[in-house]
């Protein structure tokens, strides 16, 4: 029985090799699609899960009150991480961490390495990252202890067993001791570094006293529960251990931390406090949506191209039933079929996703996965759906063709003329709705990507290189020797340049009461050509000027958004106002116009600067377009002349400030794709529909033909029809991708307005689409010689 | 082997409503070959239906082996069908997708007949039928005649005790149609029963007994034999 199925749904397939043809190509694509996203969606719900105490693992973030504002930061004070371990039995162990840059040296190997992180020395104990070598409980106990991870440390040791040799760290050139080897992070970790350095090395070497500043922020907290610990009873009882700990300076301060603790495992991808470094729960959820419309649409082919064509199987069906087969069993023949179908798309899918899944890391911009077959359950994940999306898609059209009754069907009046259609309507609605809903999104989000690009954003970030001399005691040196080449026209340093961080400073301004009113100001160290090159705009005021003595000490010069929060109406008003920060007093002596040192996702915050030639380590250079890389070589060679002890790198601003829309470019990227595919299948299945329904009409436009009609009659008559579904679509999908995209663009302080012309290009693009889909079917019936088609009957 | 007494089909459209058989009654024997004659339009095909069970009446009783079938449902029939009746079309109605042989092979398949006990019957069957040559053709690839011998084939595979033939020979020439009841003929003397619906005079005197139709009732009984 199971193979006389078999043959006759292989025959039924290859007989039919166009609809088999469209169907094979739509699941297959769509299941590919499906699975790459389920690859993705699987990855980014997997971060953090691989430590084996991630359920009891928390990071500890503070919502901080001051006055002005409510500051919501990724991180505790530093005194926080030491003082809870030891007040609170429920806690197993604190671990703070803090990123940095540090210089590394071992012989003549040196590397600035990016990805740095300080960690207290219970790191191993809370995490499971794997130490190859050394001791998981001491290797982060002393100062100046590193433990590399196995790439870095190829850089310096080769194959060499690095554990017990030394390097050299900082541009001082400290001893450091390797005292670890762990295998690489995995990239689907919160915390990545390739390089861990012992947190006594900052708390008593570089910055004693760091275990007791209560009112210093920058780090990040974890600490690991014991098992059964209620979170809500432990968070309940921090305002009180801050009070006892630490009450006099908050009262002093004007400044209440609340500490909040988060689940490791939701912190990548539902902490909101990460800016736009980590993954978004949205994104998971919009592809998944994605993901399934577009199985849908697949699955809506084929029901539609199976009961377009149940005429034809509708005598297949009769004699079945007359010889004896039992509607169940008729049923199962057909629900097989359409499984077989989807059998054959799971195999295409593996093969295609193989090939696909390297540039589908790439899209993505990490590695989602090694390969297809690295993941045995996921096969069966995939072979299993491809059974499920078979027995779905192929019920409907199953429960129809088994119904069928032989009297009527054998006699041969059976017509499927109007049986079905409607439904078939309503899912080729359906599925251009879907498709245009796609269409417009992505419409907008290259708009809104556009947009940002595009947006003046009130500094000059053109022809800028930035180098960073991380601190080097040779950088004015360096400074001064670049300022008078030969394609230099501008040089300037600051602690800060936009798109990257800035710190938030402890700040008491005199409000328009006179007050001194407490805030967390964003600080910008910079020198007397910072403004000036980067076209600031002052608006009252003045900017600072060597000819003023007390300008590198006594003034600062405040942002529109700042004088806001301090109650000034003009900017004006501002300006001989007192200030007070980091040990700093005198007065405002300019308002400078608003620029976007952050990504337009972010509202322009308040922001200070003041000249402090110590904090400025980053150089920019305004270099002439001319002979750029003749500049950038004769720059480096002033580097490595002053500056040996460091590698020399650099980067130019426009690109580093664009890099803040990766995570957004790439969702774009991704979504433009999806949405092209959505749009391929739902074409694919009206290609079936418009050739079977031109197919069952050759009689009829024969005979209009020979009546008269002339070829543009017929195309229209043809066409009309799927058009007016389309326009339908249309109708229906508006609305939806309004509010959809409406939503999104709230997580963009600068946005685009959805414009009616949006809608329009979309709803003329769906229209050319559909048309050239049919019109190429109703061209090809409609210029052929009635003779042959009347013929045929 | 079957009784039929007041039978009534009626077939109702949105305008008109068609009394397609009116108080039908009579009775056929184990071993008759009758033939059902009569105008286009009178209900011998609506008839054949019902006694074949595709189609059940709206009134009356039909006595299938003494066991009163007129309102089984449809897994009732089916199955009673498949191993009491074998069906031969006007049109043949072979399944284009399938060859010959497993044309023939279909009803065993639902029988649940075993594999080898299949080819061997089968096989038996074609050889009778003078087409085993052709086993491995599809029905596009034979003549008319060939089909028909192909639908008989596959009608008698199951050795059905009762077997309904609508108008079998209407669409073959009269060399292809007298072999087609020459097989019939055959099939009759071995003991199976045979209702054939036929506008043809000649193909009725194979029979052993005509029943003449007029709008849905039996006007005239002969019997030849
Ligand atoms: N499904 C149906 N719906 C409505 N009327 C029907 C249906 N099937 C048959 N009829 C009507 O019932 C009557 C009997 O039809 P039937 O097919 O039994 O005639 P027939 O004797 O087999 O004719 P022919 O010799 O042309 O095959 C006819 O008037 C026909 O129009
Ligand atoms: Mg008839």
């Amino acid at each position: 029985m199971l193979k006389n199925y078999f043959k006759i749904a292989f025959r039924n397939l290859w007989r039919h090799r166009v609809f088999s043809f469209i169907n094979v190509i739509g699941l297959t694509i769509s299941m590919t699609a499906c699975f790459l996203i389920f690859l993705y969606v699987h990855f980014e719900l997997s971060y953090d899960s691989f430590h084996s105490k991630a359920d009891r693992i928390y990071r500890v973030v503070t919502d901080l009150k001051t006055p002005s504002e409510m500051l919501h930061t990724g991180g505790p004070s530093w005194a926080v991480g030491p003082h809870i371990v030891q007040e609170f039995p429920q806690l197993e162990a604190a671990v703070r961490t803090t990123g940095d840059e540090l210089l590394v040296r071992k012989g003549n190997v040196k590397y600035q390495e990016l990805n740095s992180l300080y960690a207290d020395s219970a790191f191993f104990k809370v995490f499971d990252f794997k130490l190859l070598k050394g001791d998981p409980a001491t290797a982060l106990n002393e100062p100046l202890s590193i433990v590399f991870s196995q790439s870095a440390a190829k850089k310096y040791f080769g194959d060499q067993d690095p554990v017990g040799q030394t390097v050299l760290l900082t541009g001082d050139g400290l001893t450091a001791k390797i005292t670890g080897l762990m295998e690489d992070m995995p990239e689907n970790s919160l915390i990545k570094a390739d390089m861990l350095v012992s947190m006594t090395t900052l708390t008593r070497k570089f910055n004693p006293g760091l275990d007791d500043q209560w009112g210093n922020y920058g780090n990040s907290t974890y600490i690991l529960v014991k098992p059964g610990t209620r979170i809500s009873a432990l968070q309940a009882q921090f305002p009180a251990f801050l009070e006892r700990r630490n009450g006099d300076e908050m009262k002093r301060l004007n400044m209440y931390p609340t500490l909040l603790l988060e689940p490791l495992k939701d912190v990548y991808l539902r902490s909101t406090r990460n800016g736009n470094n980590t993954g978004n729960i949205n994104n998971v959820y919009i592809f998944s949506l994605v993901a399934v419309f577009i199985l849908l649409i697949a699955c809506f082919n084929f029901v539609n191209l199976t009961t377009a064509r149940s005429a034809e199987r509708a005598k297949e069906v009769g004699i079945r039933k007359v010889v004896g087969a039992m509607k169940a069993q008729l049923t199962a023949q057909f629900i097989g079929e359409s499984v077989l179908l989807c059998v054959i798309a799971f195999l295409f899918t593996l093969g295609i996703t193989a090939l696909l899944l390297p540039s589908f890391n790439q899209l993505a911009g990490k590695i989602i996965s090694t390969g297809v077959f690295q993941n045995g359950h996921f096969i069966l994940l995939l072979l299993l759906a491809a059974l499920g999306i078979g027995l779905l898609a192929g019920l409907y059209p199953a429960l129809v063709l088994s119904s069928f009754k032989p009297v009527s069907v054998l006699k041969g009046r059976f017509s499927t003329g109007s049986r079905g259609v409607l439904l078939r309507k309503g899912l080729v609605v359906s599925q251009f709705t879907i498709s245009i809903t796609l269409i417009i999104a992505t419409i907008i989000v290259y708009n809104q990507m556009n947009f940002m690009r595009n947006q003046d954003l009130g500094f000059n970030k053109d022809q800028m290189m930035v180098i960073n001399t991380n601190s080097d005691p040779a950088k004015e040196a360096f400074r001064n020797a670049v300022s008078g080449m030969a394609g230099v026209k501008s040089v300037a340093m600051s602690s800060s340049v936009p798109g990257g961080g800035n710190p938030g400073a402890y700040s008491m301004i005199q409000n328009k009461k006179g007050e001194m009113q407490i805030a967390n100001l964003d600080l910008y160290f910079v020198d007397f050509d910072y403004i000036p090159q980067y076209h600031l705009k002052l608006l009252a005021g003045r900017a600072f000027s060597r000819d003023f003595q007390t300008d590198t000490t006594q003034a600062m010069i405040l942002n529109e958004a700042a004088i806001k929060l301090f109650g000034y109406s003009s900017p004006k008003e501002a300006i001989g106002r007192r200030f007070s920060q980091w040990g700093r007093e005198g007065m405002i002596i300019g308002v400078m116009k608003d620029f976007h040192f952050r990504s337009l996702q972010q509202e322009i915050k308040p922001l200070s600067m003041r000249i402090e030639p110590n904090g400025c380590n980053l150089i920019s250079i305004n270099i002439s377009a001319k002979n750029l890389p003749a500049t950038i070589s004769d720059i480096e060679k002033k580097w490595n002349a002053l500056i040996p002890a460091r590698p020399f790198s650099y980067f130019f601003l426009d690109d580093f400030f664009d890099k803040q829309y990766r995570s957004e470019e790439r969702f774009g990227k991704l979504f433009l794709n999806f949405a092209a595919l959505a749009v391929l299948i739902s074409c694919l299945g009206l290609l079936g529909l418009a050739s079977y329904s031109t197919m069952q009409r050759t009689r009829e436009i024969g005979i209009r033909k020979v009546l008269g009609a002339s070829v543009t009659n017929i195309v229209n008559l043809l066409s009309g029809e799927f058009l007016k579904l389309v326009a339908i679509a249309i109708i229906i999908a508006s609305p939806i991708a309004w509010f959809a995209m409406h939503s999104w663009l709230q997580d963009f302080a600068y946005r685009i307005h959805i414009s009616l012309e949006i809608f329009i290009t979309a709803a003329i693009l769906a229209a050319l689409i559909a048309l050239l889909t049919v019109s190429f079917q109703a061209i090809k019936a409609a210029v052929a010689n009635p003779v042959n088609s009347l013929r045929t009957e | 082997m079957i009784r039929i007494h007041d039978l009534e089909k009626i077939y109702k459209t949105e305008e008109v409503e068609t009394i397609a058989l009116n108080k039908l009654s009579f009775q056929v024997n184990d071993g008759e070959f009758v033939a059902v004659m009569g105008p286009s339009g009178c209900g011998k095909s609506t008839l054949l239906n019902i006694l074949g069970l595709l189609d059940d009446p709206d009134n009356g009783s039909f006595l299938f082996n003494g066991i009163e079938v007129a309102h089984f449902n449809e897994r009732k029939r089916a199955d009673l069908r498949k191993r009491n009746i074998g069906f031969v079309f006007q049109s043949f109605n072979l399944i284009d997708e399938l060859t010959v042989f497993e044309n023939v092979e279909l009803p065993l398949i639902y029988l649940g007949v075993k594999g080898e006990e299949r080819k061997k019957r089968v096989e038996e069957m074609l050889d009778k039928m003078q087409i085993m040559h052709r086993r491995n053709h599809y029905p596009q690839q034979l003549s008319g005649g060939q089909q028909q011998r192909v639908a008989v084939a596959r009608a008698v595979v199951n050795k059905p005790k009762l077997i309904l033939a609508d108008e079998p020979t209407g669409n073959l020439d009269s060399a292809n149609g007298n072999e087609v009841m020459e097989l019939l003929t055959d099939l009759n003397e071995q003991g199976t029963t045979i209702i054939m619906v036929t506008h043809s005079e000649h193909d009725a005197r194979y029979s052993h007994r005509i029943i003449r139709m007029l709008d849905g009732q039996t006007v005239t009984e002969n019997i030849l034999a």
